[in-house]
């Protein structure tokens, strides 16, 4: 039996295998997979890890998701406070960042890996990759420097202090984060991680215009990964749109696989990265709330036939709500299999 | 030859409108400050500054929005608070005070406390010449039906990053309800948008919305329409 191991090396290297690789990045359905509720199941290394390998099994896609929610990195750094709900993901409910002297004074651990608050996500990961052994990438989720402060400051005074200064307080700020990108980069794959998505909304033309972007977001994004490397890393804008930004971060960056927006145009997005990396096509999984399981097949159809020609390919979710009916994930993932396949 | 050098009002004000439009879309706020500055000293009144330069400005993004010419987040933060900014202080030196054009009450929608958006359709709304009572994040439909009662508001707006936020019961759907019951739904509108709604267009008619906005900055003009339509 052909692995999601052996699928994405075969896709990263232009070789073709049974199928392209299908990527799943399902979250809080594991609450339901367990019979927790959302609250109690973040709560534990061992739920996560066995929810995702459940799911994994039963809906038999290509990778395993070790992300818990993203307001995991803010309580690396000290968040206390967590906003819980029953429909879906939590979400970072007190900010640590709230006048300057915070950010002069925010210390970033030398050692990730041993901080409490990381326990329960190093016991998931290292019970993932034991599990996996070797048969299906474990990913793991960290945020850019350039992003992670909107998760310490709430994006309204990220932005504010990104565009309108004062510069060297932004920059200070930058500096610690980049520190801590690295050293998580350091503590996840020590805890057994494959696949790293680096997540960087503002690193998309959506979110700043191309000269904040070449000026600001690229030098503190070359910081991040210029002693870590990128070839376990993927290229995601966190829904949005890739688009004028892919080029310079080709070249520039050079990551070898790049996730792309669901609003992105998928042959465009292949067009533009050529041979030069892997492109994951994304599907609008917020869409897939309301479809019926013949337009989910139908949408699936459409991505695969513009993205496949050419190899150097894969399937993507984006989000994934708590919401979409057990059908609908079936219906994507089957359609996936039939319409990506290769042999 | 000699003497001062006479510009026609028409072409200083086209000037101003062309420096303080570029200001805006390199998300410059000192430079766009400095061009509206620079118009009240060469005596540009501030009636002026508000209906031929800033309001303009803002309807002119909005119609490239609807165009689809690229425009980004931080392009929209600006302007927003930029418009906003200027307004505010303009409006203080007004000859006569303008007219309100109605009142909003806005908020994030229950279990949601992501406000960029928030800001940014607020700072839209006030350029606008439009009263907002802003509630604030993480709000229940129960606070959103009060004050746009007590505040006499024409329209209710609900922002919602997540799309649970925007589905879930205590969101823009448990606000249709609330106002169902109390027979409301003829004097007060719902409008909602946020980034759920950008990958769903028809999840507004899901969640019992009136209207929906793609953007904060196109937030604006869809709240001053439905607003209108309410008056006499």
């Amino acid at each position: 039996m052909t692995t999601g191991m052996e699928r994405l090396l075969a896709a990263a290297s232009g070789r073709t295998s049974d199928r392209i690789p299908i990527f799943v990045n399902m979250s809080d359905q594991g609450a339901p997979t367990l019979g927790l509720s959302i609250e109690e199941y973040f709560r534990s290394g061992e739920a996560v890890a066995e929810a995702q390998l459940a799911m994994r099994e039963k809906y038999d896609y290509d990778n395993l998701w070790s992300l818990f929610y993203v307001g995991k990195e803010a309580e690396l750094l000290g968040c206390k406070e967590i906003l819980f709900s029953e429909y879906g993901p939590p979400n970072v409910l007190d900010f640590i960042l709230k006048k300057p002297e915070d950010i002069h004074r925010l210390v970033i651990p030398d050692d990730i890996g041993a901080l409490p608050e990381f326990a329960e996500q190093k016991k998931c990961l290292q019970i993932l990759k034991r599990e996996s052994a070797g048969r299906w990438p474990v990913c793991a989720y960290l945020t850019a420097s350039m992003t992670m402060p909107a998760l310490l400051m709430g994006m309204e005074r990220w932005m504010d202090l990104a565009l309108n200064g004062p510069f060297s307080l932004r920059d200070e700020l930058l500096g610690k984060l980049s520190d801590f990108f690295r050293r998580q980069v350091r503590a996840i794959r020590e805890a057994g991680a494959d696949i790293l998505i680096y997540a960087n909304p503002f690193g998309s033309t959506d979110f700043v215009p191309m000269k904040f972007f070449e000026e600001t977001s690229v030098p503190w994004m070359e910081r991040d990964v210029t002693d870590t490397g990128v070839a376990d890393m993927v290229y995601y804008c966190g829904m949005a749109r890739l688009g004028e930004a892919l080029t310079p971060v080709m070249e520039r960056l050079k990551f070898p696989t790049y996730y792309l927006s669901p609003l992105d145009d998928i042959a465009a997005g292949k067009k533009v990265i050529g041979g030069r990396g892997l492109t994951a096509g994304v599907i609008n999984d917020i869409e897939l709330i309301d479809w019926t399981p013949e337009e989910v097949r139908a949408e699936v159809k459409r991505m695969l036939a513009a993205g496949m020609p050419g190899g150097k390919f894969f399937f993507g979710t984006g989000v994934m709500p708590f919401a979409i009916p057990e059908a609908n994930i079936r219906a994507m993932v089957e359609a996936a299999k039939e319409f990506g396949a290769q042999g | 030859m000699g003497g001062p050098l006479v510009i026609p009002v028409r072409d200083m004000l086209h000037e101003i409108i062309r420096r303080y439009n570029e200001a805006v879309y390199d998300t410059d706020r000192p430079r766009a400050m400095k061009v509206i500055d620079e118009a009240v000293a060469a005596g540009v009144t501030p009636e002026e500054v508000v209906f031929s330069v800033v309001i303009p400005g803002l309807e002119g993004m909005i119609d490239s929005i609807s165009k689809k010419f690229t425009h980004n987040l931080a392009q929209h933060f600006m302007a927003a608070q930029i418009a906003a900014a200027v307004t505010d202080a303009m409006v203080a030196r007004f000859a006569v005070p303008p007219a309100s054009e109605g009142r909003v009450v806005i908020g994030n929608a229950h279990g949601d406390i992501h406000s960029l958006g928030k800001r940014i359709v607020i700072g839209c709304l006030r350029a606008l010449m439009i009263d907002v009572v802003d509630l604030g994040v993480n709000v229940a439909p129960e606070d959103f039906v009060d004050a746009a009662v007590k505040q006499e508001a024409g329209v209710i707006a609900i922002s919602s990053l997540m799309v649970h936020t925007a589905r879930g019961p205590k969101g823009p759907v448990g606000v249709r309800q609330l106002l169902r019951a109390m027979d409301l739904e003829g004097r007060i509108k719902i409008v909602v948008g946020g980034a759920a709604y950008r990958f769903n267009e028809n999840l507004y008619t899901i969640v019992e919305a009136d209207a929906w906005a793609p953007d904060g900055i196109s937030a604006g003009r869809v709240i001053l329409d439905l607003l209108r339509e309410r008056k006499p």
